[in-house]
């Protein structure tokens, strides 16, 4: 019986049309993926690697729930659907038989579909290089089991845990749109849970308990490097095992439960329609009447009340479905999760400012929104076809524009409604906060002024569509065709030009001190754009619009050509001449005033460039020994006029015979050599880019060469007098253009630099490819190159230079500039600042302008000397001040005392709005972003006080980048970078204690370990650092390691020396990594030299595990503790390859009590044993007798070392 | 008032001649349509209801411009569809109020005494809070012809009103057809023959989208008079029986087979003359057309 059920089920499957587009559609999927190298695949990761098949198998698995859900929903129904169950229960059949046939012969061809994807792989592997998608480099050389192995190790147990569920609900239910629902809910609920788990640091919790291995894969596999997701066997641990033995388990108990109540007799009884309410009336019946004439009111005033009256009731039929409410529930959930959490900054959140809540509402609610409105804009237009009510309704007296327009209106209710929630929401969560100021106006023009017209313009085409192809269903394809297609494109096609995409427009954002600034009139210009498209298009549409029966093309054709006259004509000149002539100033603006270029045309520049220039690169160039400046600020213009006096000297040995100066694309500038203005040459144009078809002539790399009237000689000076003008014209696609504004300026350039810039060159290996431009290995020299080590990093135009600057600005602005503060004056209605940088600095300034609150105060330093402290901030933004200010005072006091004298007699910081997000250290000047902790929430008092942190780390780069300039070698970044991270790491560690640095460096330790698993060139030892994880994340990490093991004071003396011998030196050799290095090793004793070497010049990882733990105790307070522990060092190539090598090196065990609370109420870590033991690779047993009651107890467990699964060092004690 | 209609023509996509050329001029009082399924009836009266494009020709109602200035037709249509659906969940006394304001009936008291009339005359009265979900076939056909009453409709067309209905309120209903009073125009299309004769002044017969006939019950049945013979036979005999006469209809009649044929003098061979019904013009017209298979 089994058996001519199952099979009865395979023949039916194969005899279904859709059971051929699922499998189709996933086999694209892994086809198009592998082919057009889409993949989540890194540089260095084979599309075809294991890891990236397995990555897929297991997302789209997620996905394979949909079909799941079709497939698996129906065997048991359609007897019931096809009332077949009335005889075919009669038939001899056993329950077994007809539940298990059913059940494998469907879930058999889930798992048929289930392979899909990997098949497609298999073919997109094999395609792609053919195709020339996908460079042949990026395929590896794998089997077929490759790329079948996840689905057989993962794929299929995901799908059996769907199936089961699916096919119990029918069984029991004996409701298929039950499990529609329930595809629906689990696909929330698993994002929901995901979400909810996110910033959880219970992540072995996660990894055992995801039904879809998703988490369990990504968390397992997160730090595999390149090389080993090209080459390592695809993991199924222990945590794997227990995973799908949980699952597993549920899914049988599933099966086995809904088998044990599903019965015939149920299946056969009843049908679940519900008894409806007998709603017999108690009135009594009236006396028949004649029929009577009525009054008919078709007036003018019936049109607008029936508009009224049916866009009333179709509001109300959408507010009441249950599936709005479904979606809706689902958008509210995200909703108020998004803002209570909002976003986390060194897990601290923001304050709820309005500001934030907007962006926070299109995190997950906007996609809702989306649903909504593209479902039942459908559903509207086709609400009367969709109950063939529309053969009576079509015969009424109501005009096709009443009727539809009402619909449209209903439609645009809806949107109101969806729109306005955020603010209800917004207000109650920010009550609840108790934040009060609400910010309305940034309420009310997000929501209803930028928010708004998008959904409108959303329904708008979804109205155009829904008309034209007049099929509920086919339209609903189709707009979501549109929809995906536009999508993809921006993602995967490199296409941004908003013009194209419907709906798009250039990105914006809110800040508190600028508002919504000069956002605003793109945002109104686009959003006129695409209402006009799309009222053009439903108003076309609508010509075509279907009443009564459906007729053929050609009728449809005729009809609509009837009815083009009169007001649609009108209309649809109207919004033809509203959108185009919109478009027109939009590509006024965009291309023609902002010069827009696509990224390909970019990346062609930039290979141009290269190729032109390259033999300018060591062109012999003067160095800049002074600038006077004059700069005035047109905040309200957002315009800066600079006028420049820029003393220049020749400090080769050999003649300079022509100026190379490359400015910004932004900047118009002349210049006078020596009082003379001089001629110049553009050795290069590009070719216009794409889309500015109307500008005539080249643009110009801005690559100028100054013939020089005579050469300068080697000592020669000379003054170059730099006129420019830097503007905002019109508004430019897309990019915050964030730096002059109205509130806020925060500007640094308005000179052209010197020369050819290596930095404008294509770095990724596949782009040069593509331009045939030789690999780039190295951006930098060997750090003995003696070019390299005579030139300074940030700036090859000058070694320190003397500096003053007049600022000016509008009258309720303060302008600043690095240098002492002079004397400020008014004239003409505007605000002058004057400037005096008295000793030499960096050629690295910034001019800042804005409405500001001043902060200030004063520090003694070590050596006497007094330290002014201003903190510029907005005048709402008073919540954090201490935090900078703490951190200036201890910073000053400590790092003069430990790393030599501070070079300046102040030390300022200001803000600036929250179109980018750091902070960056001039000399004495340190603007500071206005979301990176100006509103953070401190109120935990767990959480990490990042704003004192991240201002040491600034204060600190006076001493490391400012004092201590790196030269331009390999590597020398870290000593800007990594010496601030850490000096400002140890900064902190005084204030928070020692004992509380765990969370930290498992954060560094983690940054460190994605920043490399995500490496796509390969991975340069510390010494030679090229990348931010390696100076940043690193670099604190081994510094602070390397203090742990030599004390903090030695490292401080040899940080000491290493200043004291390069602080502001005039002249070269600057400073290098070596050079650091060099200080360093002198102070580190022999016997943890193999720390130094392996952590600079080697890259080292350490595998710590504790296993176990217990503890005996021994009276009096006193307890026996024996761990067990595991440890292992390997050394890993700039691929990833890791090799085991030996070891006997020094490694924290600590035994520690429960955690307790301090005063503040901060959380505090309690060891009562710590001590660093040397270690030789291998499983270890440590006995050690401590005071007081132990509870955990591990290895490593700060997360000093390097450690590849940095969570299991510590075990609780048994 | 009259409906005029001329050169009516209209193709389906799929290339059935729905109307072919038909003309004819309906006036007031009651016009019955009949004819096979596909005929093309219901093809006409959703013309006539505004609600499909005829390829060629013209429909006029006096000086009404029917198939171009189809809102003002609106404003005077009752139109009972031969298949339609409603929404479930609302109850029959909403939905036409809803339906009446939509036909323009403005004020609320007026509109609730017009609603409950209709649902009293057509029986519902008491099933009016029920949702149209839960309503039976018969019971929606009534709320249908509620629903087509609404609003002094000058245009009355009924596709097949009485389908479904049981024998009272099929009278019920043809009671309430005939008391709609002089200047309308109803238009019924109905498989029931006899039911033509007794309601309908004028009617027409079409067949493959041709008009076949036009003309008064009593005159086109008068037409025949003496010229439908009927004969018992068996099955061997009918088909002989036909390739002889022009056999018109073969019924099954308690128990044996009884042949109609049209025949303008005495055929003998066993057959008397009987009194002609609607029904043998009917079959009469559409025997011409096409080859009737009654048995």
């Amino acid at each position: 019986m089994f058996w001519q059920i199952f099979k009865f089920e395979l023949v039916y499957r194969s005899k279904r049309p859709a059971s051929y587009i699922y499998f189709f559609i996933f086999f694209l999927l892994g086809f198009i993926s592998i082919a057009t190298g889409s993949s989540p695949a890194s540089e260095k990761v084979f599309q075809n690697a294991p890891w990236t098949i397995a990555d897929g198998t297991i997302t789209f698995s997620l996905l394979m729930m949909l079909v799941c859900s079709a497939i698996m929903g129906v065997p048991l129904y359609r007897d019931v659907e096809h009332q077949t169950r009335q005889y075919f229960f009669s038939y001899p059949i056993t329950k077994g038989g007809y539940f298990w046939g059913r059940f494998l012969g469907s879930f058999f061809y889930v798992l048929v579909v289930g392979t899909a994807f990997n098949w497609g792989c298999y073919l997109g592997a094999y395609m792609g290089p053919i195709m020339g998608q996908v460079p042949a480099e990026r395929i590896g050389d794998y089997g077929l089991w490759n790329y079948l192995e996840p689905a057989f190790l993962y794929g299929f147990s995901n799908l059996l845990i769907s199936s089961t569920i699916f096919f119990a609900l029918v069984a029991v239910t004996r409701n298929v749109k039950v499990v529609y629902s329930a595809s629906i809910l689990l696909l929330i609920g698993y994002f929901l849970s995901n979400f909810l788990v996110r910033d959880l640091e219970k992540r072995d919790l996660v990894k055992l308990l995801d039904p879809f291995l998703i988490n369990t894969f990504q968390l397992e596999t997160r730090y595999l490097t390149p090389f080993e997701k090209n080459h390592l066997s695809l993991p199924f641990t222990k945590v794997f095992v227990f995973n799908r033995l949980i699952w597993m388990g549920i899914s049988v108990a599933i099966t086995l439960f809904a088998y044990w109540r599903f019965s015939f007799s149920a299946f056969l009884n009843a049908d679940t329609t519900k008894d409806t309410k007998k709603k017999e009336s108690t009135e009594k019946t009236p006396i028949s009447q004649p029929l009577k004439r009525v009054t008919q009111d078709f007036s003018q005033g019936y049109m607008r009340r029936i508009w009224w009256r049916l866009t009333k009731i179709e509001f109300l039929n959408i507010i009441r479905d249950n599936y709005f409410k479904a979606i809706l529930l689902g958008g509210l959930i995200f909703l108020i999760l998004d803002f209570w959490i909002g976003n986390l900054l060194y897990s601290v959140p923001d304050r709820p400012l309005t500001i934030f809540l907007m962006d926070y509402k299109s995190y997950d609610y906007n996609l809702f929104i989306f649903i909504i409105l593209l479902f039942y804009s459908g559903e509207t237009i086709h609400r009367e076809k969709t109950t063939r009510y529309n053969i009576i309704n079509d015969a009424m007296p109501v005009s096709n524009v009443v009727f539809l327009f009402s619909k449209f209106c209903s439609m645009v209710g809806i949107a109101i409604i969806l729109v306005t929630i955020p603010m209800v929401l917004g207000v109650i969560i920010q009550l609840l906060k108790g934040h009060t100021d609400f910010n309305f106006s940034v309420y009310f023009i997000e929501l209803y002024v930028l928010t708004l017209p998008g959904f409108i313009q959303m329904i708008l085409l979804s109205f155009a569509v829904h008309l034209l192809v007049n099929n509920k269903f086919g339209g609903h394809g189709v707009s979501l065709i549109i929809w995906v297609c536009l999508f993809l494109l921006r993602s995967f096609g490199e296409m941004d030009y908003n013009l194209f995409f419907y709906f798009y427009t250039p990105n914006y954002r809110w800040s508190d001190m600028n508002g919504i600034g000069h956002f605003l009139e793109p945002q109104l210009w686009f959003n006129f754009y695409w209402i006009s498209l799309g009222c053009l298009l439903t108003v076309i549409a609508f010509l075509f619009y279907q009443r009564g029966i459906a007729g053929g093309f050609k009728e449809r054709w005729r009809v609509a050509s009837s009815r083009l006259n009169g007001t649609p004509r009108n209309l649809i000149v109207l919004f033809f001449l509203c959108w185009i002539g919109s478009g027109s100033f939009i590509y006024y603006n965009v291309s023609y005033l902002n010069n827009y270029t696509s990224s390909s045309t970019s990346e062609r520049n930039s290979a141009l460039y290269e190729k032109t220039l390259k033999k300018y690169e060591k062109k012999l160039q003067p160095k800049v020994t002074q600038v006077l400046m004059h700069a005035d600020i047109f905040p309200d213009e957002r315009k800066v006029k600079i006028y420049a006096k820029v003393s220049i000297k020749n400090k080769n040995a050999s003649a300079i015979d022509s100026l190379h100066l490359l400015a910004d694309d932004n900047i118009q500038y002349r210049i006078l050599y020596n009082g003379k203005p001089l001629e110049y040459k553009s050795p290069l144009l590009f070719k216009h880019a794409a889309f500015n078809f109307l500008k005539k002539g080249m643009d110009t790399a801005n690559y100028r060469i100054y013939g020089l009237p005579t050469p300068m000689l080697p000592g020669d000076t000379a003054l170059l007098e730099v006129y420019s003008v830097i503007e905002n014209k019109g508004f430019p696609n897309s990019g915050l253009s964030r730096e002059i504004l109205e509130n806020g300026t925060f500007y640094s350039g308005g000179i052209p630099s010197f020369g050819y810039d290596p930095n404008r060159e294509l770095n990724g290996d596949e782009d040069r490819k593509k331009y045939k431009l030789a690999k780039k290995e190295d951006e930098y020299p060997d750090q003995n190159d003696s070019e390299g080590k005579a030139t300074m990093l940030f700036n090859d135009d000058a070694d320190l230079i003397h500096f003053e600057a007049t600022v000016s600005t509008s009258k309720d602005q303060i302008a600043i500039a690095p240098g002492y503060l002079q004397k400020t004056w008014e004239k003409d209605g505007r605000k002058y600042f004057q400037y005096v940088q008295d000793t030499p600095i960096d050629y690295f300034f910034s001019i800042l302008s804005a409405k500001y609150d001043v902060l200030k105060d004063s520090v003694t330093i070590s050596n006497g000397n007094k330290i002014n402290i201003e903190i510029f901030h907005d005048a709402k933004h008073k919540f954090n001040l201490d935090r900078f200010k703490a951190a200036y005072k201890d910073g000053l006091e400590y790092f003069s005392k430990s790393y030599g004298d501070f070079q300046f007699r102040q030390m300022r910081l200001m803000e600036f709005p929250r179109y980018a997000g750091f902070a960056q250290s001039f000399p004495n000047t340190v603007p500071f972003a206005e979301s990176f902790g100006w509103v953070a929430d401190f109120s935990d008092p767990n959480s990490f006080d990042y704003v004192y942190y991240v201002t040491a780390h600034e204060l600190a780069h006076q001493w490391w980048g400012h004092q201590v300039v790196p030269n331009k070698t390999r590597g020398s970044n870290l000593i800007s970078e990594a010496l601030a991270e850490y000096t400002a790491l140890i900064l902190t560690e005084r204030k928070y204690g020692k004992d509380n640095m765990k969370r930290f460096l498992k954060d560094e330790l983690d940054g460190y370990l994605t920043g490399r698993a995500n490496e796509s060139k390969k991975e340069n030892t510390f010494i030679n650092c090229n990348r931010s994880y390696q100076w940043y994340q690193k670099g604190s990490l081994i510094l602070y390691g390397l203090q742990d093991l030599i004390g903090v004071d030695q490292l401080n003396k040899a940080l000491h020396e290493f200043r004291d011998s390069f602080a502001l030196k005039e002249n070269p050799p600057f400073a290098g990594s070596t050079d650091l290095y060099a200080f360093i090793d002198k102070y580190t004793p022999d016997s943890v030299k193999y720390y130094l070497v392996d952590t600079w010049k080697k890259i080292t990882l350490y595998d710590n595990k504790a296993i176990s733990a217990k503890s005996v105790s021994v009276g009096k307070d006193l307890y026996d503790v024996t761990i067990q522990i595991n440890t292992n060092k390997f050394y890993a190539d700039s691929a990833g390859k890791e090799t085991l090598t030996k070891m006997n090196d020094y490694i924290d065990i600590g035994v520690f009590a429960a955690e307790s609370t301090d005063k503040n109420g901060r959380k505090k870590v309690n060891p009562i044993f710590l001590q660093k033991y040397k270690l030789t690779p291998g499983q270890k047993s440590i006995k050690i007798r401590v005071k007081g009651k132990p509870v955990k107890a591990g290895i490593d467990p700060y997360n000093k070392l390097i450690d590849r699964i940095p969570d299991d060092n510590t075990v609780d004690i048994e | 008032m009259q409906l005029v209609i001329s050169n009516l023509s209209k193709r389906y996509p799929n290339g059935v001649q729905a109307l072919n050329n038909v003309s004819f001029t309906i006036k007031e009082g009651m016009f019955g349509l009949l004819g096979p399924n596909g005929a093309g009836k219901s093809s006409l009266m959703r013309t006539i209801s505004t609600l499909q494009e005829a390829d060629s020709g013209s429909i006029f109602l006096d000086d009404l411009d029917v198939l171009n200035e189809k809102e003002s037709v609106r404003k005077i249509l009752g139109y009972l569809p031969q298949d339609f659906g409603v929404y479930p969940k609302i109850s029959s006394e909403q939905m036409l109020d809803h339906i009446a304001c939509l036909k323009g009936i403005s004020n609320a008291k007026e509109r609730k005494e017009t609603v409950d009339n209709l649902l009293n005359r057509v029986n519902l009265f008491n099933d009016r809070k029920k949702n149209l979900g839960t309503y039976s076939g018969g019971m929606k056909q009534r709320f249908g012809i509620a629903q087509a009453l609404l609003g002094n409709p000058k245009l009355i067309i009924v596709d097949e009103p009485t389908a479904g209905l049981d024998p009272a309120e099929r009278n019920r209903f043809y009671n309430l057809l005939s008391e709609i009073g002089n200047n309308t125009i109803v238009i019924l299309s109905t498989h029931i023959v006899e039911d033509v004769r007794t309601l309908c002044s004028d009617f027409a017969i079409i067949c493959k989208g041709e008009l076949l006939r036009h003309d008064q019950p009593d005159d086109a049945v008068n037409e025949l008079e003496g010229k439908i013979y009927t004969r018992s036979a068996d099955k061997a005999t009918v088909q002989q029986l036909k390739e002889q006469y022009q056999v018109i209809s073969v019924q099954m009649k308690s128990g044996s087979l009884s042949v109609r044929i049209f025949s303008d003098m005495d055929p003998g061979n066993d057959f008397k003359c009987v009194s002609p019904a609607l029904e043998d013009v009917y079959f009469h017209q559409i025997a011409s057309k096409m080859d009737m298979a009654t048995i």
